[in-house]
């Protein structure tokens, strides 16, 4: 990577679909997107719905394959390249290096909101009663009641949901963030309290790589935009 | 002479089972054909395909129950990795009890129906070495607890249990003698609903909270979503694609994949 404070870079990225079951139809997306991120910087993508935002944030996860190009971040004191890692590799990177965050909490059955938020916590060594501190104070921050914290989240608001994704994602912020429309379903006082983790986590240093398509929440926390109408694939 | 004891930790630096080039032939019909892969400790691997995609023929081989026509698979025990088919069958059927363990998709190809629930459980900490009774009631009924059966049941035969609680009480057969790798096969088959969504979130806890390495057999993508950290695709005996799960659910780039994942309703 070419700055030495870079967390995440692309060369030549690339990306088309084949759809093998509707007579081998080929959607292509974008080519040779080429950018890099620094610790402490946001870059927020934007172009038209369909030129591929969430498909390019969606490989910076590994969770796509570009049909060609790289992708490479900084994991612990090496460079990784994601496209080529091995499984195992990759759920390394992804568990200490990069964090996804998606417009819905992925519900799984029966787990309460507070051990959703302590387990990212919990999985990288982080003790009990600290987790379980730090978790208590993200859910009051966003506004969450306390009575809905022993609660499986399954009957929760849209936007409640979505604050305990929050919660989960920004109480042990990884180096690398990727944000997918993360203030969606949220009313404008809980976005607010969202900015404020986004910014807080970039300017301790986070690089982060989101959507947003409130103009508001993208001015206040992007440090310059990827405007991908510039790689549209013909 | 092989220990058979429970292990201590395995590094988790090593494989714990490395299949290479594994392939089942019934005459000239392709059971499973030239499967590669390695599994580390914790990691959960997900094997998905029709009915007759050769996914049991393959948790077969992997499992030690039937031999491979070709290609090997390798178990690391005590530091070693051991060709599973050079021990001799008793060695090989001793270790199977204690360093892995298999959950069957019928509850009742797992258990002793004969017997009780408790004996179901404390017959395997026997075959682990404890002999005491003592701890062999009290370690059965903390099991039995784990996967959420009244421990007044203990005494019961599984015949008067339902499927569901059949199923947890095989879980816990199982994974008493805590082996390091566990291999199911469709753990959520012919059960309702509700009682597949609850064991499924048990199988997913247990698995997390002991750091099990784990080979999953199924047809439900749901299943895999959940449960699973790598797929493999198998159609026709073979492996037509595999990464992690969310990639290839995600992403799937075979004409296979995309059929599978294109059907799935969701509710």
């Amino acid at each position: 990577m070419a700055r030495t404070d870079a967390m995440l870079a692309t060369e030549n990225l690339t990306k088309q679909f084949v759809l093998h079951n509707q007579g081998g139809a080929e959607i292509p997306v974008f080519h040779g997107i080429n950018f890099e991120v620094a610790a402490g910087e946001a870059i927020v993508l934007s172009g038209p719905s369909g030129a591929g935002k969430s498909t390019l944030l969606r490989m910076l996860y590994g969770n796509y394959r570009p049909t060609s190009g790289q992708v490479r971040v900084r994991h612990g004191g090496e460079v990784v390249d994601i496209v080529a890692a091995t499984p195992r590799r990759l759920l390394d990177v992804r568990r200490r290096s990069l964090g996804w965050v998606s417009q819905f909490l992925r519900v799984i059955p029966r787990v309460p909101t507070i051990e959703i938020v302590k387990d990212p916590m919990l999985r990288r060594g982080v003790g009990e009663a600290e987790a379980t501190r730090r978790a208590r104070d993200m859910l009051a921050r966003l506004n969450l009641p306390e009575r809905l914290w022993s609660l499986a989240p399954a009957t929760f608001s849209g936007g409640e949901q979505q604050r305990v994704n929050i919660a989960r994602s920004f109480v042990d912020p990884a180096p690398i963030l990727l944000l997918d429309e993360p203030t969606a379903s949220l009313d404008s006082g809980n976005r607010g309290v969202v900015v404020d983790l986004i910014r807080g986590a970039r300017d301790r240093g986070a690089a982060i790589v989101g959507i947003f398509h409130d103009e508001a929440v993208r001015d206040a926390v992007a440090s310059r935009l990827l405007d991908l109408t510039h790689f549209k694939a013909a | 002479m092989l220990d058979l004891a429970p292990a201590a930790e395995t590094s988790t630096d090593e494989p714990i089972l490395i299949a290479d080039g594994v392939t089942r032939m019934y005459g000239a019909r392709v059971g499973c054909l030239d499967v590669s892969f390695q599994l580390w400790p914790g990691e959960v691997l997900g094997i998905v395909g029709e009915s007759g995609s050769g996914k049991s023929t393959l948790m077969r081989c992997l499992a030690g129950i039937d031999r491979p026509t070709a290609g090997s698979v390798k178990f690391r025990h005590s530091g070693r990795a051991i060709d599973l088919f050079d021990l001799d069958e008793p060695t090989r059927r001793a270790l199977m009890r204690t360093a892995w363990g298999i959950v069957h998709q019928n509850p009742r190809d797992g258990l002793r129906m004969g017997i009780s629930a408790g004996g179901n459980i404390g017959e395997r900490l026997m075959d682990s070495g404890c002999r005491h009774y003592g701890t062999i009631r009290a370690k059965a009924a903390d099991w039995l607890g784990r996967v959420e059966i009244d421990a007044q049941r203990m005494d019961d035969q599984p015949t008067s249990f339902s499927g569901g609680m059949q199923q947890r009480l095989q879980i816990a057969r199982v994974l008493v003698s805590e082996p390091r790798l566990v291999f199911m096969d469709e753990p959520t088959g012919g059960l309702d609903v509700s009682v597949q969504a609850r064991l499924l979130d048990l199988l997913r806890v247990l698995v997390r909270d002991l750091g099990l390495a784990a080979i999953i057999i199924t047809h439900d993508l749901a299943v895999a979503r959940l449960l699973t950290d790598r797929l493999m695709v198998m159609k026709e005996g073979r492996v037509v694609e595999e990464g992690l799960t969310d990639q290839v659910l995600d992403d799937p780039q075979h004409a296979y994949t995309q059929l599978l994942t294109s059907a799935v309703l969701t509710v």
